[in-house]
C-alpha cells in the first residue's frame, strides 16, 4: 500500500498519530456504540444510569419494535424507491455528464447551467409546486411520482461529481477510438463508463444513502401507510411523547441497521472502485 | 473550424480511419443523452421553480384567490424582516465555517489513513459510518449527548474535571450555532475523507517519488505537490459542501427548530416555518425568501467557481 | 375540471337530500372515508377513535374507515400541500388555532351534517367562524398547577383554603423550595412552543382580565403597559431565584413530566390536563408512580388582579371535513360517532382527560377517582377564558411567543425590558 515515494508519510507515525486515531474513532464511533447499547436496556434503567451497560439484555424490544410498525412495508417499498431512483440517476446521469463534458455544441453552456442551478433550489418550496405537477399526472401518492421527483432532485449533485471527472479523462483516448471508428454511444459505454467508475461509485453511494433516508417528500407525496418509506418509520417513534427513550434507541437501531449491514458487506468492493483511479 | 466536419453516427461503427473530431456530435447523439434529463427536469424542476418564481409576486388570500403584489414582498423581506437577517448570518456563519472544517478535517482523515495508520481499512468503514446515518438518527443522537443533565459531552467534562465548562449546549444562544455545526461536520467528514482518498490513490507515484529525489521536507510536499494536485478535487468538494450547508434544514430541524432566540434559525427552516406553520396559506412570502435565496446562493456560487476552478486537463 | 363539476352536482343532490330529511341509511356500494389524524403514540386516543370506527361499520354495512396516522409536522406538511390541490382526506384532524384552514375555505360547515345536541355549547363556540361551525371538538383541556404534596409538606407550607397563593407566597415558595435542594418548577421547552409561558401567560390572564387578556395577543394592547410589566417584573424574579430547572431550554415536554414525578423529582408542574396521557400509564412507560402524592393548585393570584379567579380552559383534538370531500355525509357520520355520550363516557375514563363531548359522568371509580375528583373541585366557582394563548397569536406575533415568551425569557436570556419590547415588535399592531 505505500510505496517507496511515500516513505515521508511514515515520520506521522508517531503517537500523535495514533493518539488523533483513536480519538476519532471514538468520536465517529461512539455515539453509534451508545445507541446501540441503549437500546438494549429499558427507559427507566436508562434514566438512573445512562451510561452503564445493560444489566439484561432486553432482545424483546426489538421484536416489539418491529412488530408494532408497519416495518417490512416500508422496507420493500424504500428498498424499491431507492434501488430505482440510483439506477436512474446514474444512467441519466452518467449520459448527461458525458456529454456536456465531451462535446462542444451551442447549447452546452446553457444546458450546463440549468441543470447545475439545480443544485441551489431549496426543496422546501419546489414541494408545494411539485405536488400539483404530480397531481395533474396522476402520479401523486404513487411510488413511481417519488422516483421521478427523487431523480430530478438530484440529477444536479450527480452530473455535477461526474462532470468534473469525466472531463479529466484525456481526451487522446477519445480521439483514437473515434479514428477507430467507434460511435458515440460506445464511446461512451467503453470508454468513459469504465474509467468514470470511482466517480460513479462516488455518485451511487452518495445517492443512496440521501435518498435512503429522505424525509420530506416521502411525508407529503405518499399518504398512504403502505406505501410509505422507512424514515417515517422512524417518526413512529418519535411521537410527542418521545420520553420512551429506550424504545427510541431501539427504532434508531433497526433502522441503521440495514444500511451498516450493506456498507459493511460492500464496503470493500466499493472503496476498491473509488479508490480504483487509475485514470492514467 | 471551416468547411463541413464530418459528424459521427450515435450508434454504428462507422469506416476506421474518417477524420472525425471527438469533439463534435451529431443532433442525434446530443438527443439521446441529454433528453431524458431536461424532460424530467422541465416537468419536475423548471415548472416548480417558475410557479415559485410567479408565486413570490403574488400573495396568495382566502379560497385560493391569488393577488398580484409586484415587489411588495421583496420589500418587506428586504427593509422589515429581521429573522430573515437573522437567518442570513446564521446561515453564512454556518456555511462557510462548516465547509471549511469539513473539507479540512476530510483531508486530514484521509492524509492518516493513506500514511499507513494501523487498520486502516477498519478505519475506513468506522469513520465512514456517520455519512450513512439519516438527518433524522443523528439528530436525535446529538440532542442526547447534548442534554445538559445526562448527555455524554457534559459527562465527559466532568469526568475529566472540566465540569465548569458545562454548558446547556443546544440552549444557550451562544453556543447552539455552533454545537448544530459540530454535529453537521461530524456526519459529512467521512464522506470527504474517502473522496480525498481515492484521489491520493490517484496520484501518480513519479512525482512524489520525484520530490522525495529533491529533499524536500514533508510539509514542503504536502503544501508545493499533494495540494495543488488534489486541487480539483478540493474544489469540487469546497462547492458541494458550500452549497449543501446553504441549504441546510434537516439537522437544525431536529435539533432546534430554530432557536433558541434564533440564534440557529436558517433561511431553509425559516422558509419552512412561514410555508407550513404561519397560520396561512399564502405560499407568496416564502416565496419571495426562496427566490431572493437562490439568486445569493447563485451568485456566490458562480463567484466560487470562476475564482477556484480551472479546467486541468493533466495530459501525458 | 369535468370531474369537479359533477362531483357539484353531486352534492348538491345530497344536500338536498339532507335538507329533505332523507334517511342517512347503508349505501348500495361500498364507500371508503380517509380520515388523518394525529396522535398515534397515545393508545388510549387510538382506541377511542378506532372504537368509532367499529361502531360506525357496524351501523352502516358497506361503509370503511381508513385512518392514517401522522405525527403533528408531517400532517401539517401534508395538509398544506394536499387541501389547496383540492385533495387531502375526508375528514381531518385539526386543532382550533388552525383558522386559515377556516379562511381558506377548506373545511366544510358542520351545522346541518353534525348532531350538535352531544356537544357542549361552549366547546361548540370554540369552532364558531362567521356564524357557521367548522370542527367538531374531541378533546379539552384546562391549565393547571400539578404539585407534590409531600414535597409541599416538608418545606412546611400549607395550601391555603381556596388552593391559590398570592404573589409574594407563590414567590417565597419558590425560593424554599431551592434553598431546599428541590427544583420549584419542572418545566422545559425543548420541543414545544408553549409551556415555558404557563407561569405568565396565566399571571397575565388573572391581572388583566379576560378582555385585556385577550387583547394583549391579538395586538390590541402593549407589552409595555404598566400591567404587564408588573407581572413579567414577577415573573423575573421567580427565574431569578431559581424556578426553572437549569437545563430548562433543551428539556422536552415528555422529560418534564418524569422530572417531575420520578427523577430528580420537583415540586411542581405547570401543564394542560392532558398531564394525565403521560402520567397515568405504567411506569415502565414513563408514567408517574402508583403512590406518587399529586397534587393541583390553583395558578397563583396577582396582586390588582382584574379576574383572580380566572382559568384557561381550551380545545384540543378536533375533527373537521374536507370541503372537497364527496363524501360529506358519511364523513359526519363518523364524527358524529365519535361523538355519542358513550364515547364520551369511554374518553374521559381511557384518556383520563375532559372532553367537548356531553358526558354524563357523575362519580369517578378507578385508580384515578381522587385525581378526578380534586380536578372537579378546581373547576368549581371558576371563571373560564377559552382559549389559551397559542390558539390566539399569529404569524409573527406567534414565532416571537415561542421564541421570547415561551423560552428565552424564563430561560433568564432576556431582562423585562427587552422582553416587552420584542414581544411588542412580533405583536403589538398600535
Amino acid at each position: 500500500m505505500i510505496g517507496p515515494g511515500y516513505q515521508w508519510l511514515a515520520h506521522l507515525r508517531r503517537s500523535p498519530l495514533l493518539l488523533f486515531v483513536l480519538l476519532y474513532t471514538a468520536l465517529s464511533g461512539g455515539p453509534f456504540l451508545w445507541v446501540a447499547v441503549m437500546s438494549l436496556r429499558t427507559t427507566p434503567e436508562i434514566f438512573a444510569s445512562p451510561y452503564a451497560l445493560p444489566s439484561h439484555l432486553h432482545w424483546e424490544k426489538f421484536a416489539d419494535a418491529w412488530t408494532r410498525s408497519n416495518y417490512s412495508t416500508y422496507f420493500w417499498n424504500s428498498t424499491i424507491v431507492v434501488v430505482t431512483a440510483v439506477v436512474l440517476l446514474t444512467v441519466i446521469g452518467a449520459m448527461v455528464a458525458h456529454c456536456l463534458a465531451r462535446y462542444h455544441f451551442r447549447g452546452n453552456r446553457v444546458a450546463r447551467f440549468v441543470i447545475l442551478s439545480g443544485l441551489i433550489l431549496p426543496p422546501q418550496l419546489l414541494i408545494l409546486s411539485l405536488f400539483q405537477i404530480l397531481l395533474e399526472f396522476s402520479l401523486y401518492n404513487t411510488l413511481t411520482g417519488l422516483i421521478l421527483v427523487y431523480v430530478a432532485g438530484h440529477l444536479a449533485m450527480t452530473v455535477y461529481i461526474l462532470e468534473g471527472f469525466f472531463a479529466q479523462i484525456p481526451q487522446d483516448l477519445f480521439d483514437a477510438a473515434r479514428l477507430d471508428g467507434y460511435s458515440d454511444l460506445e464511446i461512451f459505454w467503453r470508454i468513459t463508463l469504465p474509467i468514470g467508475a470511482p466517480a460513479l461509485f462516488t455518485t451511487v453511494t452518495l445517492n443512496f444513502i440521501i435518498l435512503w433516508n429522505e424525509f420530506l417528500y416521502a411525508v407529503v407525496l405518499l399518504t398512504e401507510d403502505d406505501k410509505r418509506t422507512l424514515p417515517l418509520g422512524i417518526m413512529h417513534f418519535m411521537g410527542s411523547h418521545q420520553l420512551d427513550i429506550g424504545m427510541l434507541a431501539t427504532g434508531l437501531m433497526i433502522a441503521i441497521a440495514p444500511i451498516i449491514l450493506l456498507y459493511g458487506f460492500f464496503s470493500e468492493t466499493m472503496i476498491k472502485g473509488m479508490t480504483a483511479g487509475a485514470v492514467r | 473550424m471551416t468547411g463541413v466536419v464530418p459528424r459521427a453516427r450515435p450508434w454504428g461503427r462507422g469506416e476506421a480511419g474518417a477524420e472525425v473530431s471527438a469533439r463534435r456530435a451529431s443532433l442525434a447523439t446530443l438527443f439521446i443523452f441529454l433528453a431524458p434529463a431536461l424532460l424530467l427536469y422541465a416537468a419536475f424542476t423548471v415548472y416548480p421553480v417558475l410557479r415559485t418564481f410567479w408565486n413570490s409576486i403574488h400573495t396568495i388570500g382566502p379560497h385560493n384567490v391569488q393577488e398580484l403584489v409586484g415587489a411588495a414582498n421583496f420589500t418587506q423581506l428586504l427593509t422589515s424582516d429581521r429573522v430573515f437577517w437573522k437567518a442570513v448570518g446564521n446561515t453564512a456563519i454556518f456555511t462557510i465555517i462548516a465547509t471549511i472544517a469539513d473539507v479540512l478535517g476530510g483531508l486530514l482523515l484521509a492524509l492518516c489513513l493513506f500514511s499507513g495508520a494501523p487498520l486502516a481499512k477498519l478505519l475506513r468503514v468506522v469513520w465512514f459510518t456517520p455519512v450513512l446515518m439519516s438527518y433524522v438518527v443523528v439528530g436525535i443522537i446529538w440532542v442526547w449527548i447534548y442534554d445538559y443533565d445526562w448527555g455524554l459531552a457534559n459527562f465527559i467534562l466532568r469526568s475529566v474535571g472540566l465540569g465548569a465548562l458545562e454548558q446547556s449546549w443546544l440552549g444557550d444562544p451562544r453556543t447552539a450555532l455552533w454545537s448544530v455545526m459540530a454535529t453537521h461536520v461530524w456526519k459529512w467528514l467521512g464522506f470527504n475523507m474517502i473522496v480525498f482518498l481515492a484521489a491520493l490513490y490517484a496520484l501518480p507515484e513519479e512525482v512524489l517519488g520525484a520530490a522525495e529525489l529533491d529533499n524536500c521536507g514533508w510539509i514542503a510536499k504536502l503544501v508545493y505537490v499533494i495540494i495543488p494536485m488534489l486541487r480539483p478535487t478540493i474544489v469540487n468538494l469546497l462547492v458541494l459542501s458550500f452549497v449543501g450547508k446553504m441549504m441546510i434544514f434537516d439537522l437544525v430541524w431536529i435539533m432546534t427548530g430554530g432557536g433558541p432566540l434564533w440564534s440557529t434559525e436558517t433561511v431553509s427552516t425559516y422558509v419552512y416555518k412561514r410555508a407550513f406553520d404561519w397560520n396561512t396559506f399564502d405560499l407568496g412570502y416564502p416565496s419571495a425568501i426562496a427566490v431572493l435565496w437562490f439568486i445569493i446562493i447563485l451568485v456566490f456560487v458562480f463567484a466560487m467557481t470562476q475564482l477556484l476552478r480551472q479546467r486541468d486537463r493533466l495530459e501525458f | 375540471m369535468i370531474s369537479k363539476s359533477i362531483a357539484r352536482h353531486c352534492l348538491t343532490a345530497v344536500a338536498l337530500l339532507l335538507a329533505l330529511g332523507a334517511p342517512r341509511t347503508a349505501l348500495a356500494e361500498d364507500v371508503t372515508i380517509n380520515v388523518w389524524s394525529h396522535e398515534a403514540d397515545e393508545d388510549a386516543k387510538v382506541a377511542f377513535r378506532e372504537r368509532a370506527v367499529k361502531n360506525l361499520e357496524a351501523a352502516h354495512p358497506g361503509v370503511h374507515v381508513k385512518i392514517t396516522w401522522y405525527e403533528k409536522n408531517p400532517l401539517l406538511a401534508a395538509l398544506k400541500t394536499a387541501l389547496p390541490a383540492g385533495q387531502g382526506p375526508d375528514v381531518l384532524y385539526v386543532e382550533p388555532d388552525w383558522t386559515e384552514y377556516v379562511e381558506a375555505g377548506y373545511l366544510a360547515p358542520l351545522d346541518d351534517l353534525v348532531n350538535w345536541n352531544n356537544i357542549e355549547p361552549w366547546a361548540r363556540a370554540v369552532w364558531v367562524h362567521n356564524g357557521k361551525t367548522y370542527g367538531i371538538p374531541q378533546e379539552a383541556y384546562t391549565n393547571e398547577l400539578y404539585y407534590n404534596k409531600d414535597l409541599l409538606k416538608k418545606l412546611g407550607v400549607e395550601l391555603p383554603a381556596n388552593a391559590q397563593f398570592t404573589q409574594t407566597q407563590f414567590l417565597d415558595l419558590v425560593k424554599k423550595a431551592k434553598a431546599a435542594g428541590i427544583t420549584p418548577i419542572a418545566q422545559g421547552v425543548g420541543d414545544r412552543p408553549f409551556p415555558g409561558a404557563y407561569i405568565v401567560g396565566e399571571a397575565l390572564l388573572r391581572k388583566l382580565g379576560k378582555e385585556d387578556y385577550k387583547k394583549l395577543w391579538t395586538g390590541g394592547l402593549s407589552w409595555e403597559e404598566p400591567r404587564v410589566i408588573a407581572v413579567l417584573k414577577w415573573t423575573k424574579e421567580l427565574v431569578d431565584a431559581g424556578a426553572y430547572p437549569k437545563n430548562f431550554m433543551t428539556l422536552k415536554l415528555g422529560e418534564s413530566h418524569y422530572y417531575f414525578y420520578s427523577n430528580p423529582g420537583a415540586l411542581m408542574l405547570p401543564m394542560g390536563s392532558w398531564y394525565t396521557g403521560r402520567a397515568f400509564v405504567p411506569v415502565d412507560k414513563g408514567g408517574q408512580p402508583a403512590d406518587f402524592p399529586l397534587g393541583i393548585m390553583q395558578f397563583p393570584a396577582v396582586d390588582g388582579g382584574a379576574c383572580n379567579q380566572c382559568k384557561t380552559s381550551a380545545i384540543g383534538a378536533s375533527f373537521a371535513i374536507n370541503a372537497a370531500s364527496k363524501h360529506k355525509d358519511i364523513a359526519a357520520e363518523f364524527l358524529n360517532a365519535m361523538s355519542t355520550p358513550e364515547m364520551g363516557k369511554m374518553w374521559i375514563e381511557t384518556v383520563y382527560l375532559q372532553t367537548g363531548i356531553k358526558a354524563d359522568v357523575k362519580s369517578f371509580s378507578g385508580p384515578h377517582a381522587a385525581y378526578f375528583t380534586e380536578l372537579m373541585e378546581r373547576q368549581k366557582g371558576e371563571d373560564y377564558f377559552i382559549g389559551g394563548p397559542r390558539d390566539l397569536v399569529q404569524g409573527t406575533c406567534k414565532d416571537s411567543f415561542a421564541q421570547v415568551l415561551n423560552s428565552a425569557f424564563p430561560g433568564g436570556l432576556l431582562t423585562v425590558e427587552q422582553t416587552a419590547k420584542m414581544m411588542n415588535d412580533g405583536c403589538y399592531k398600535g
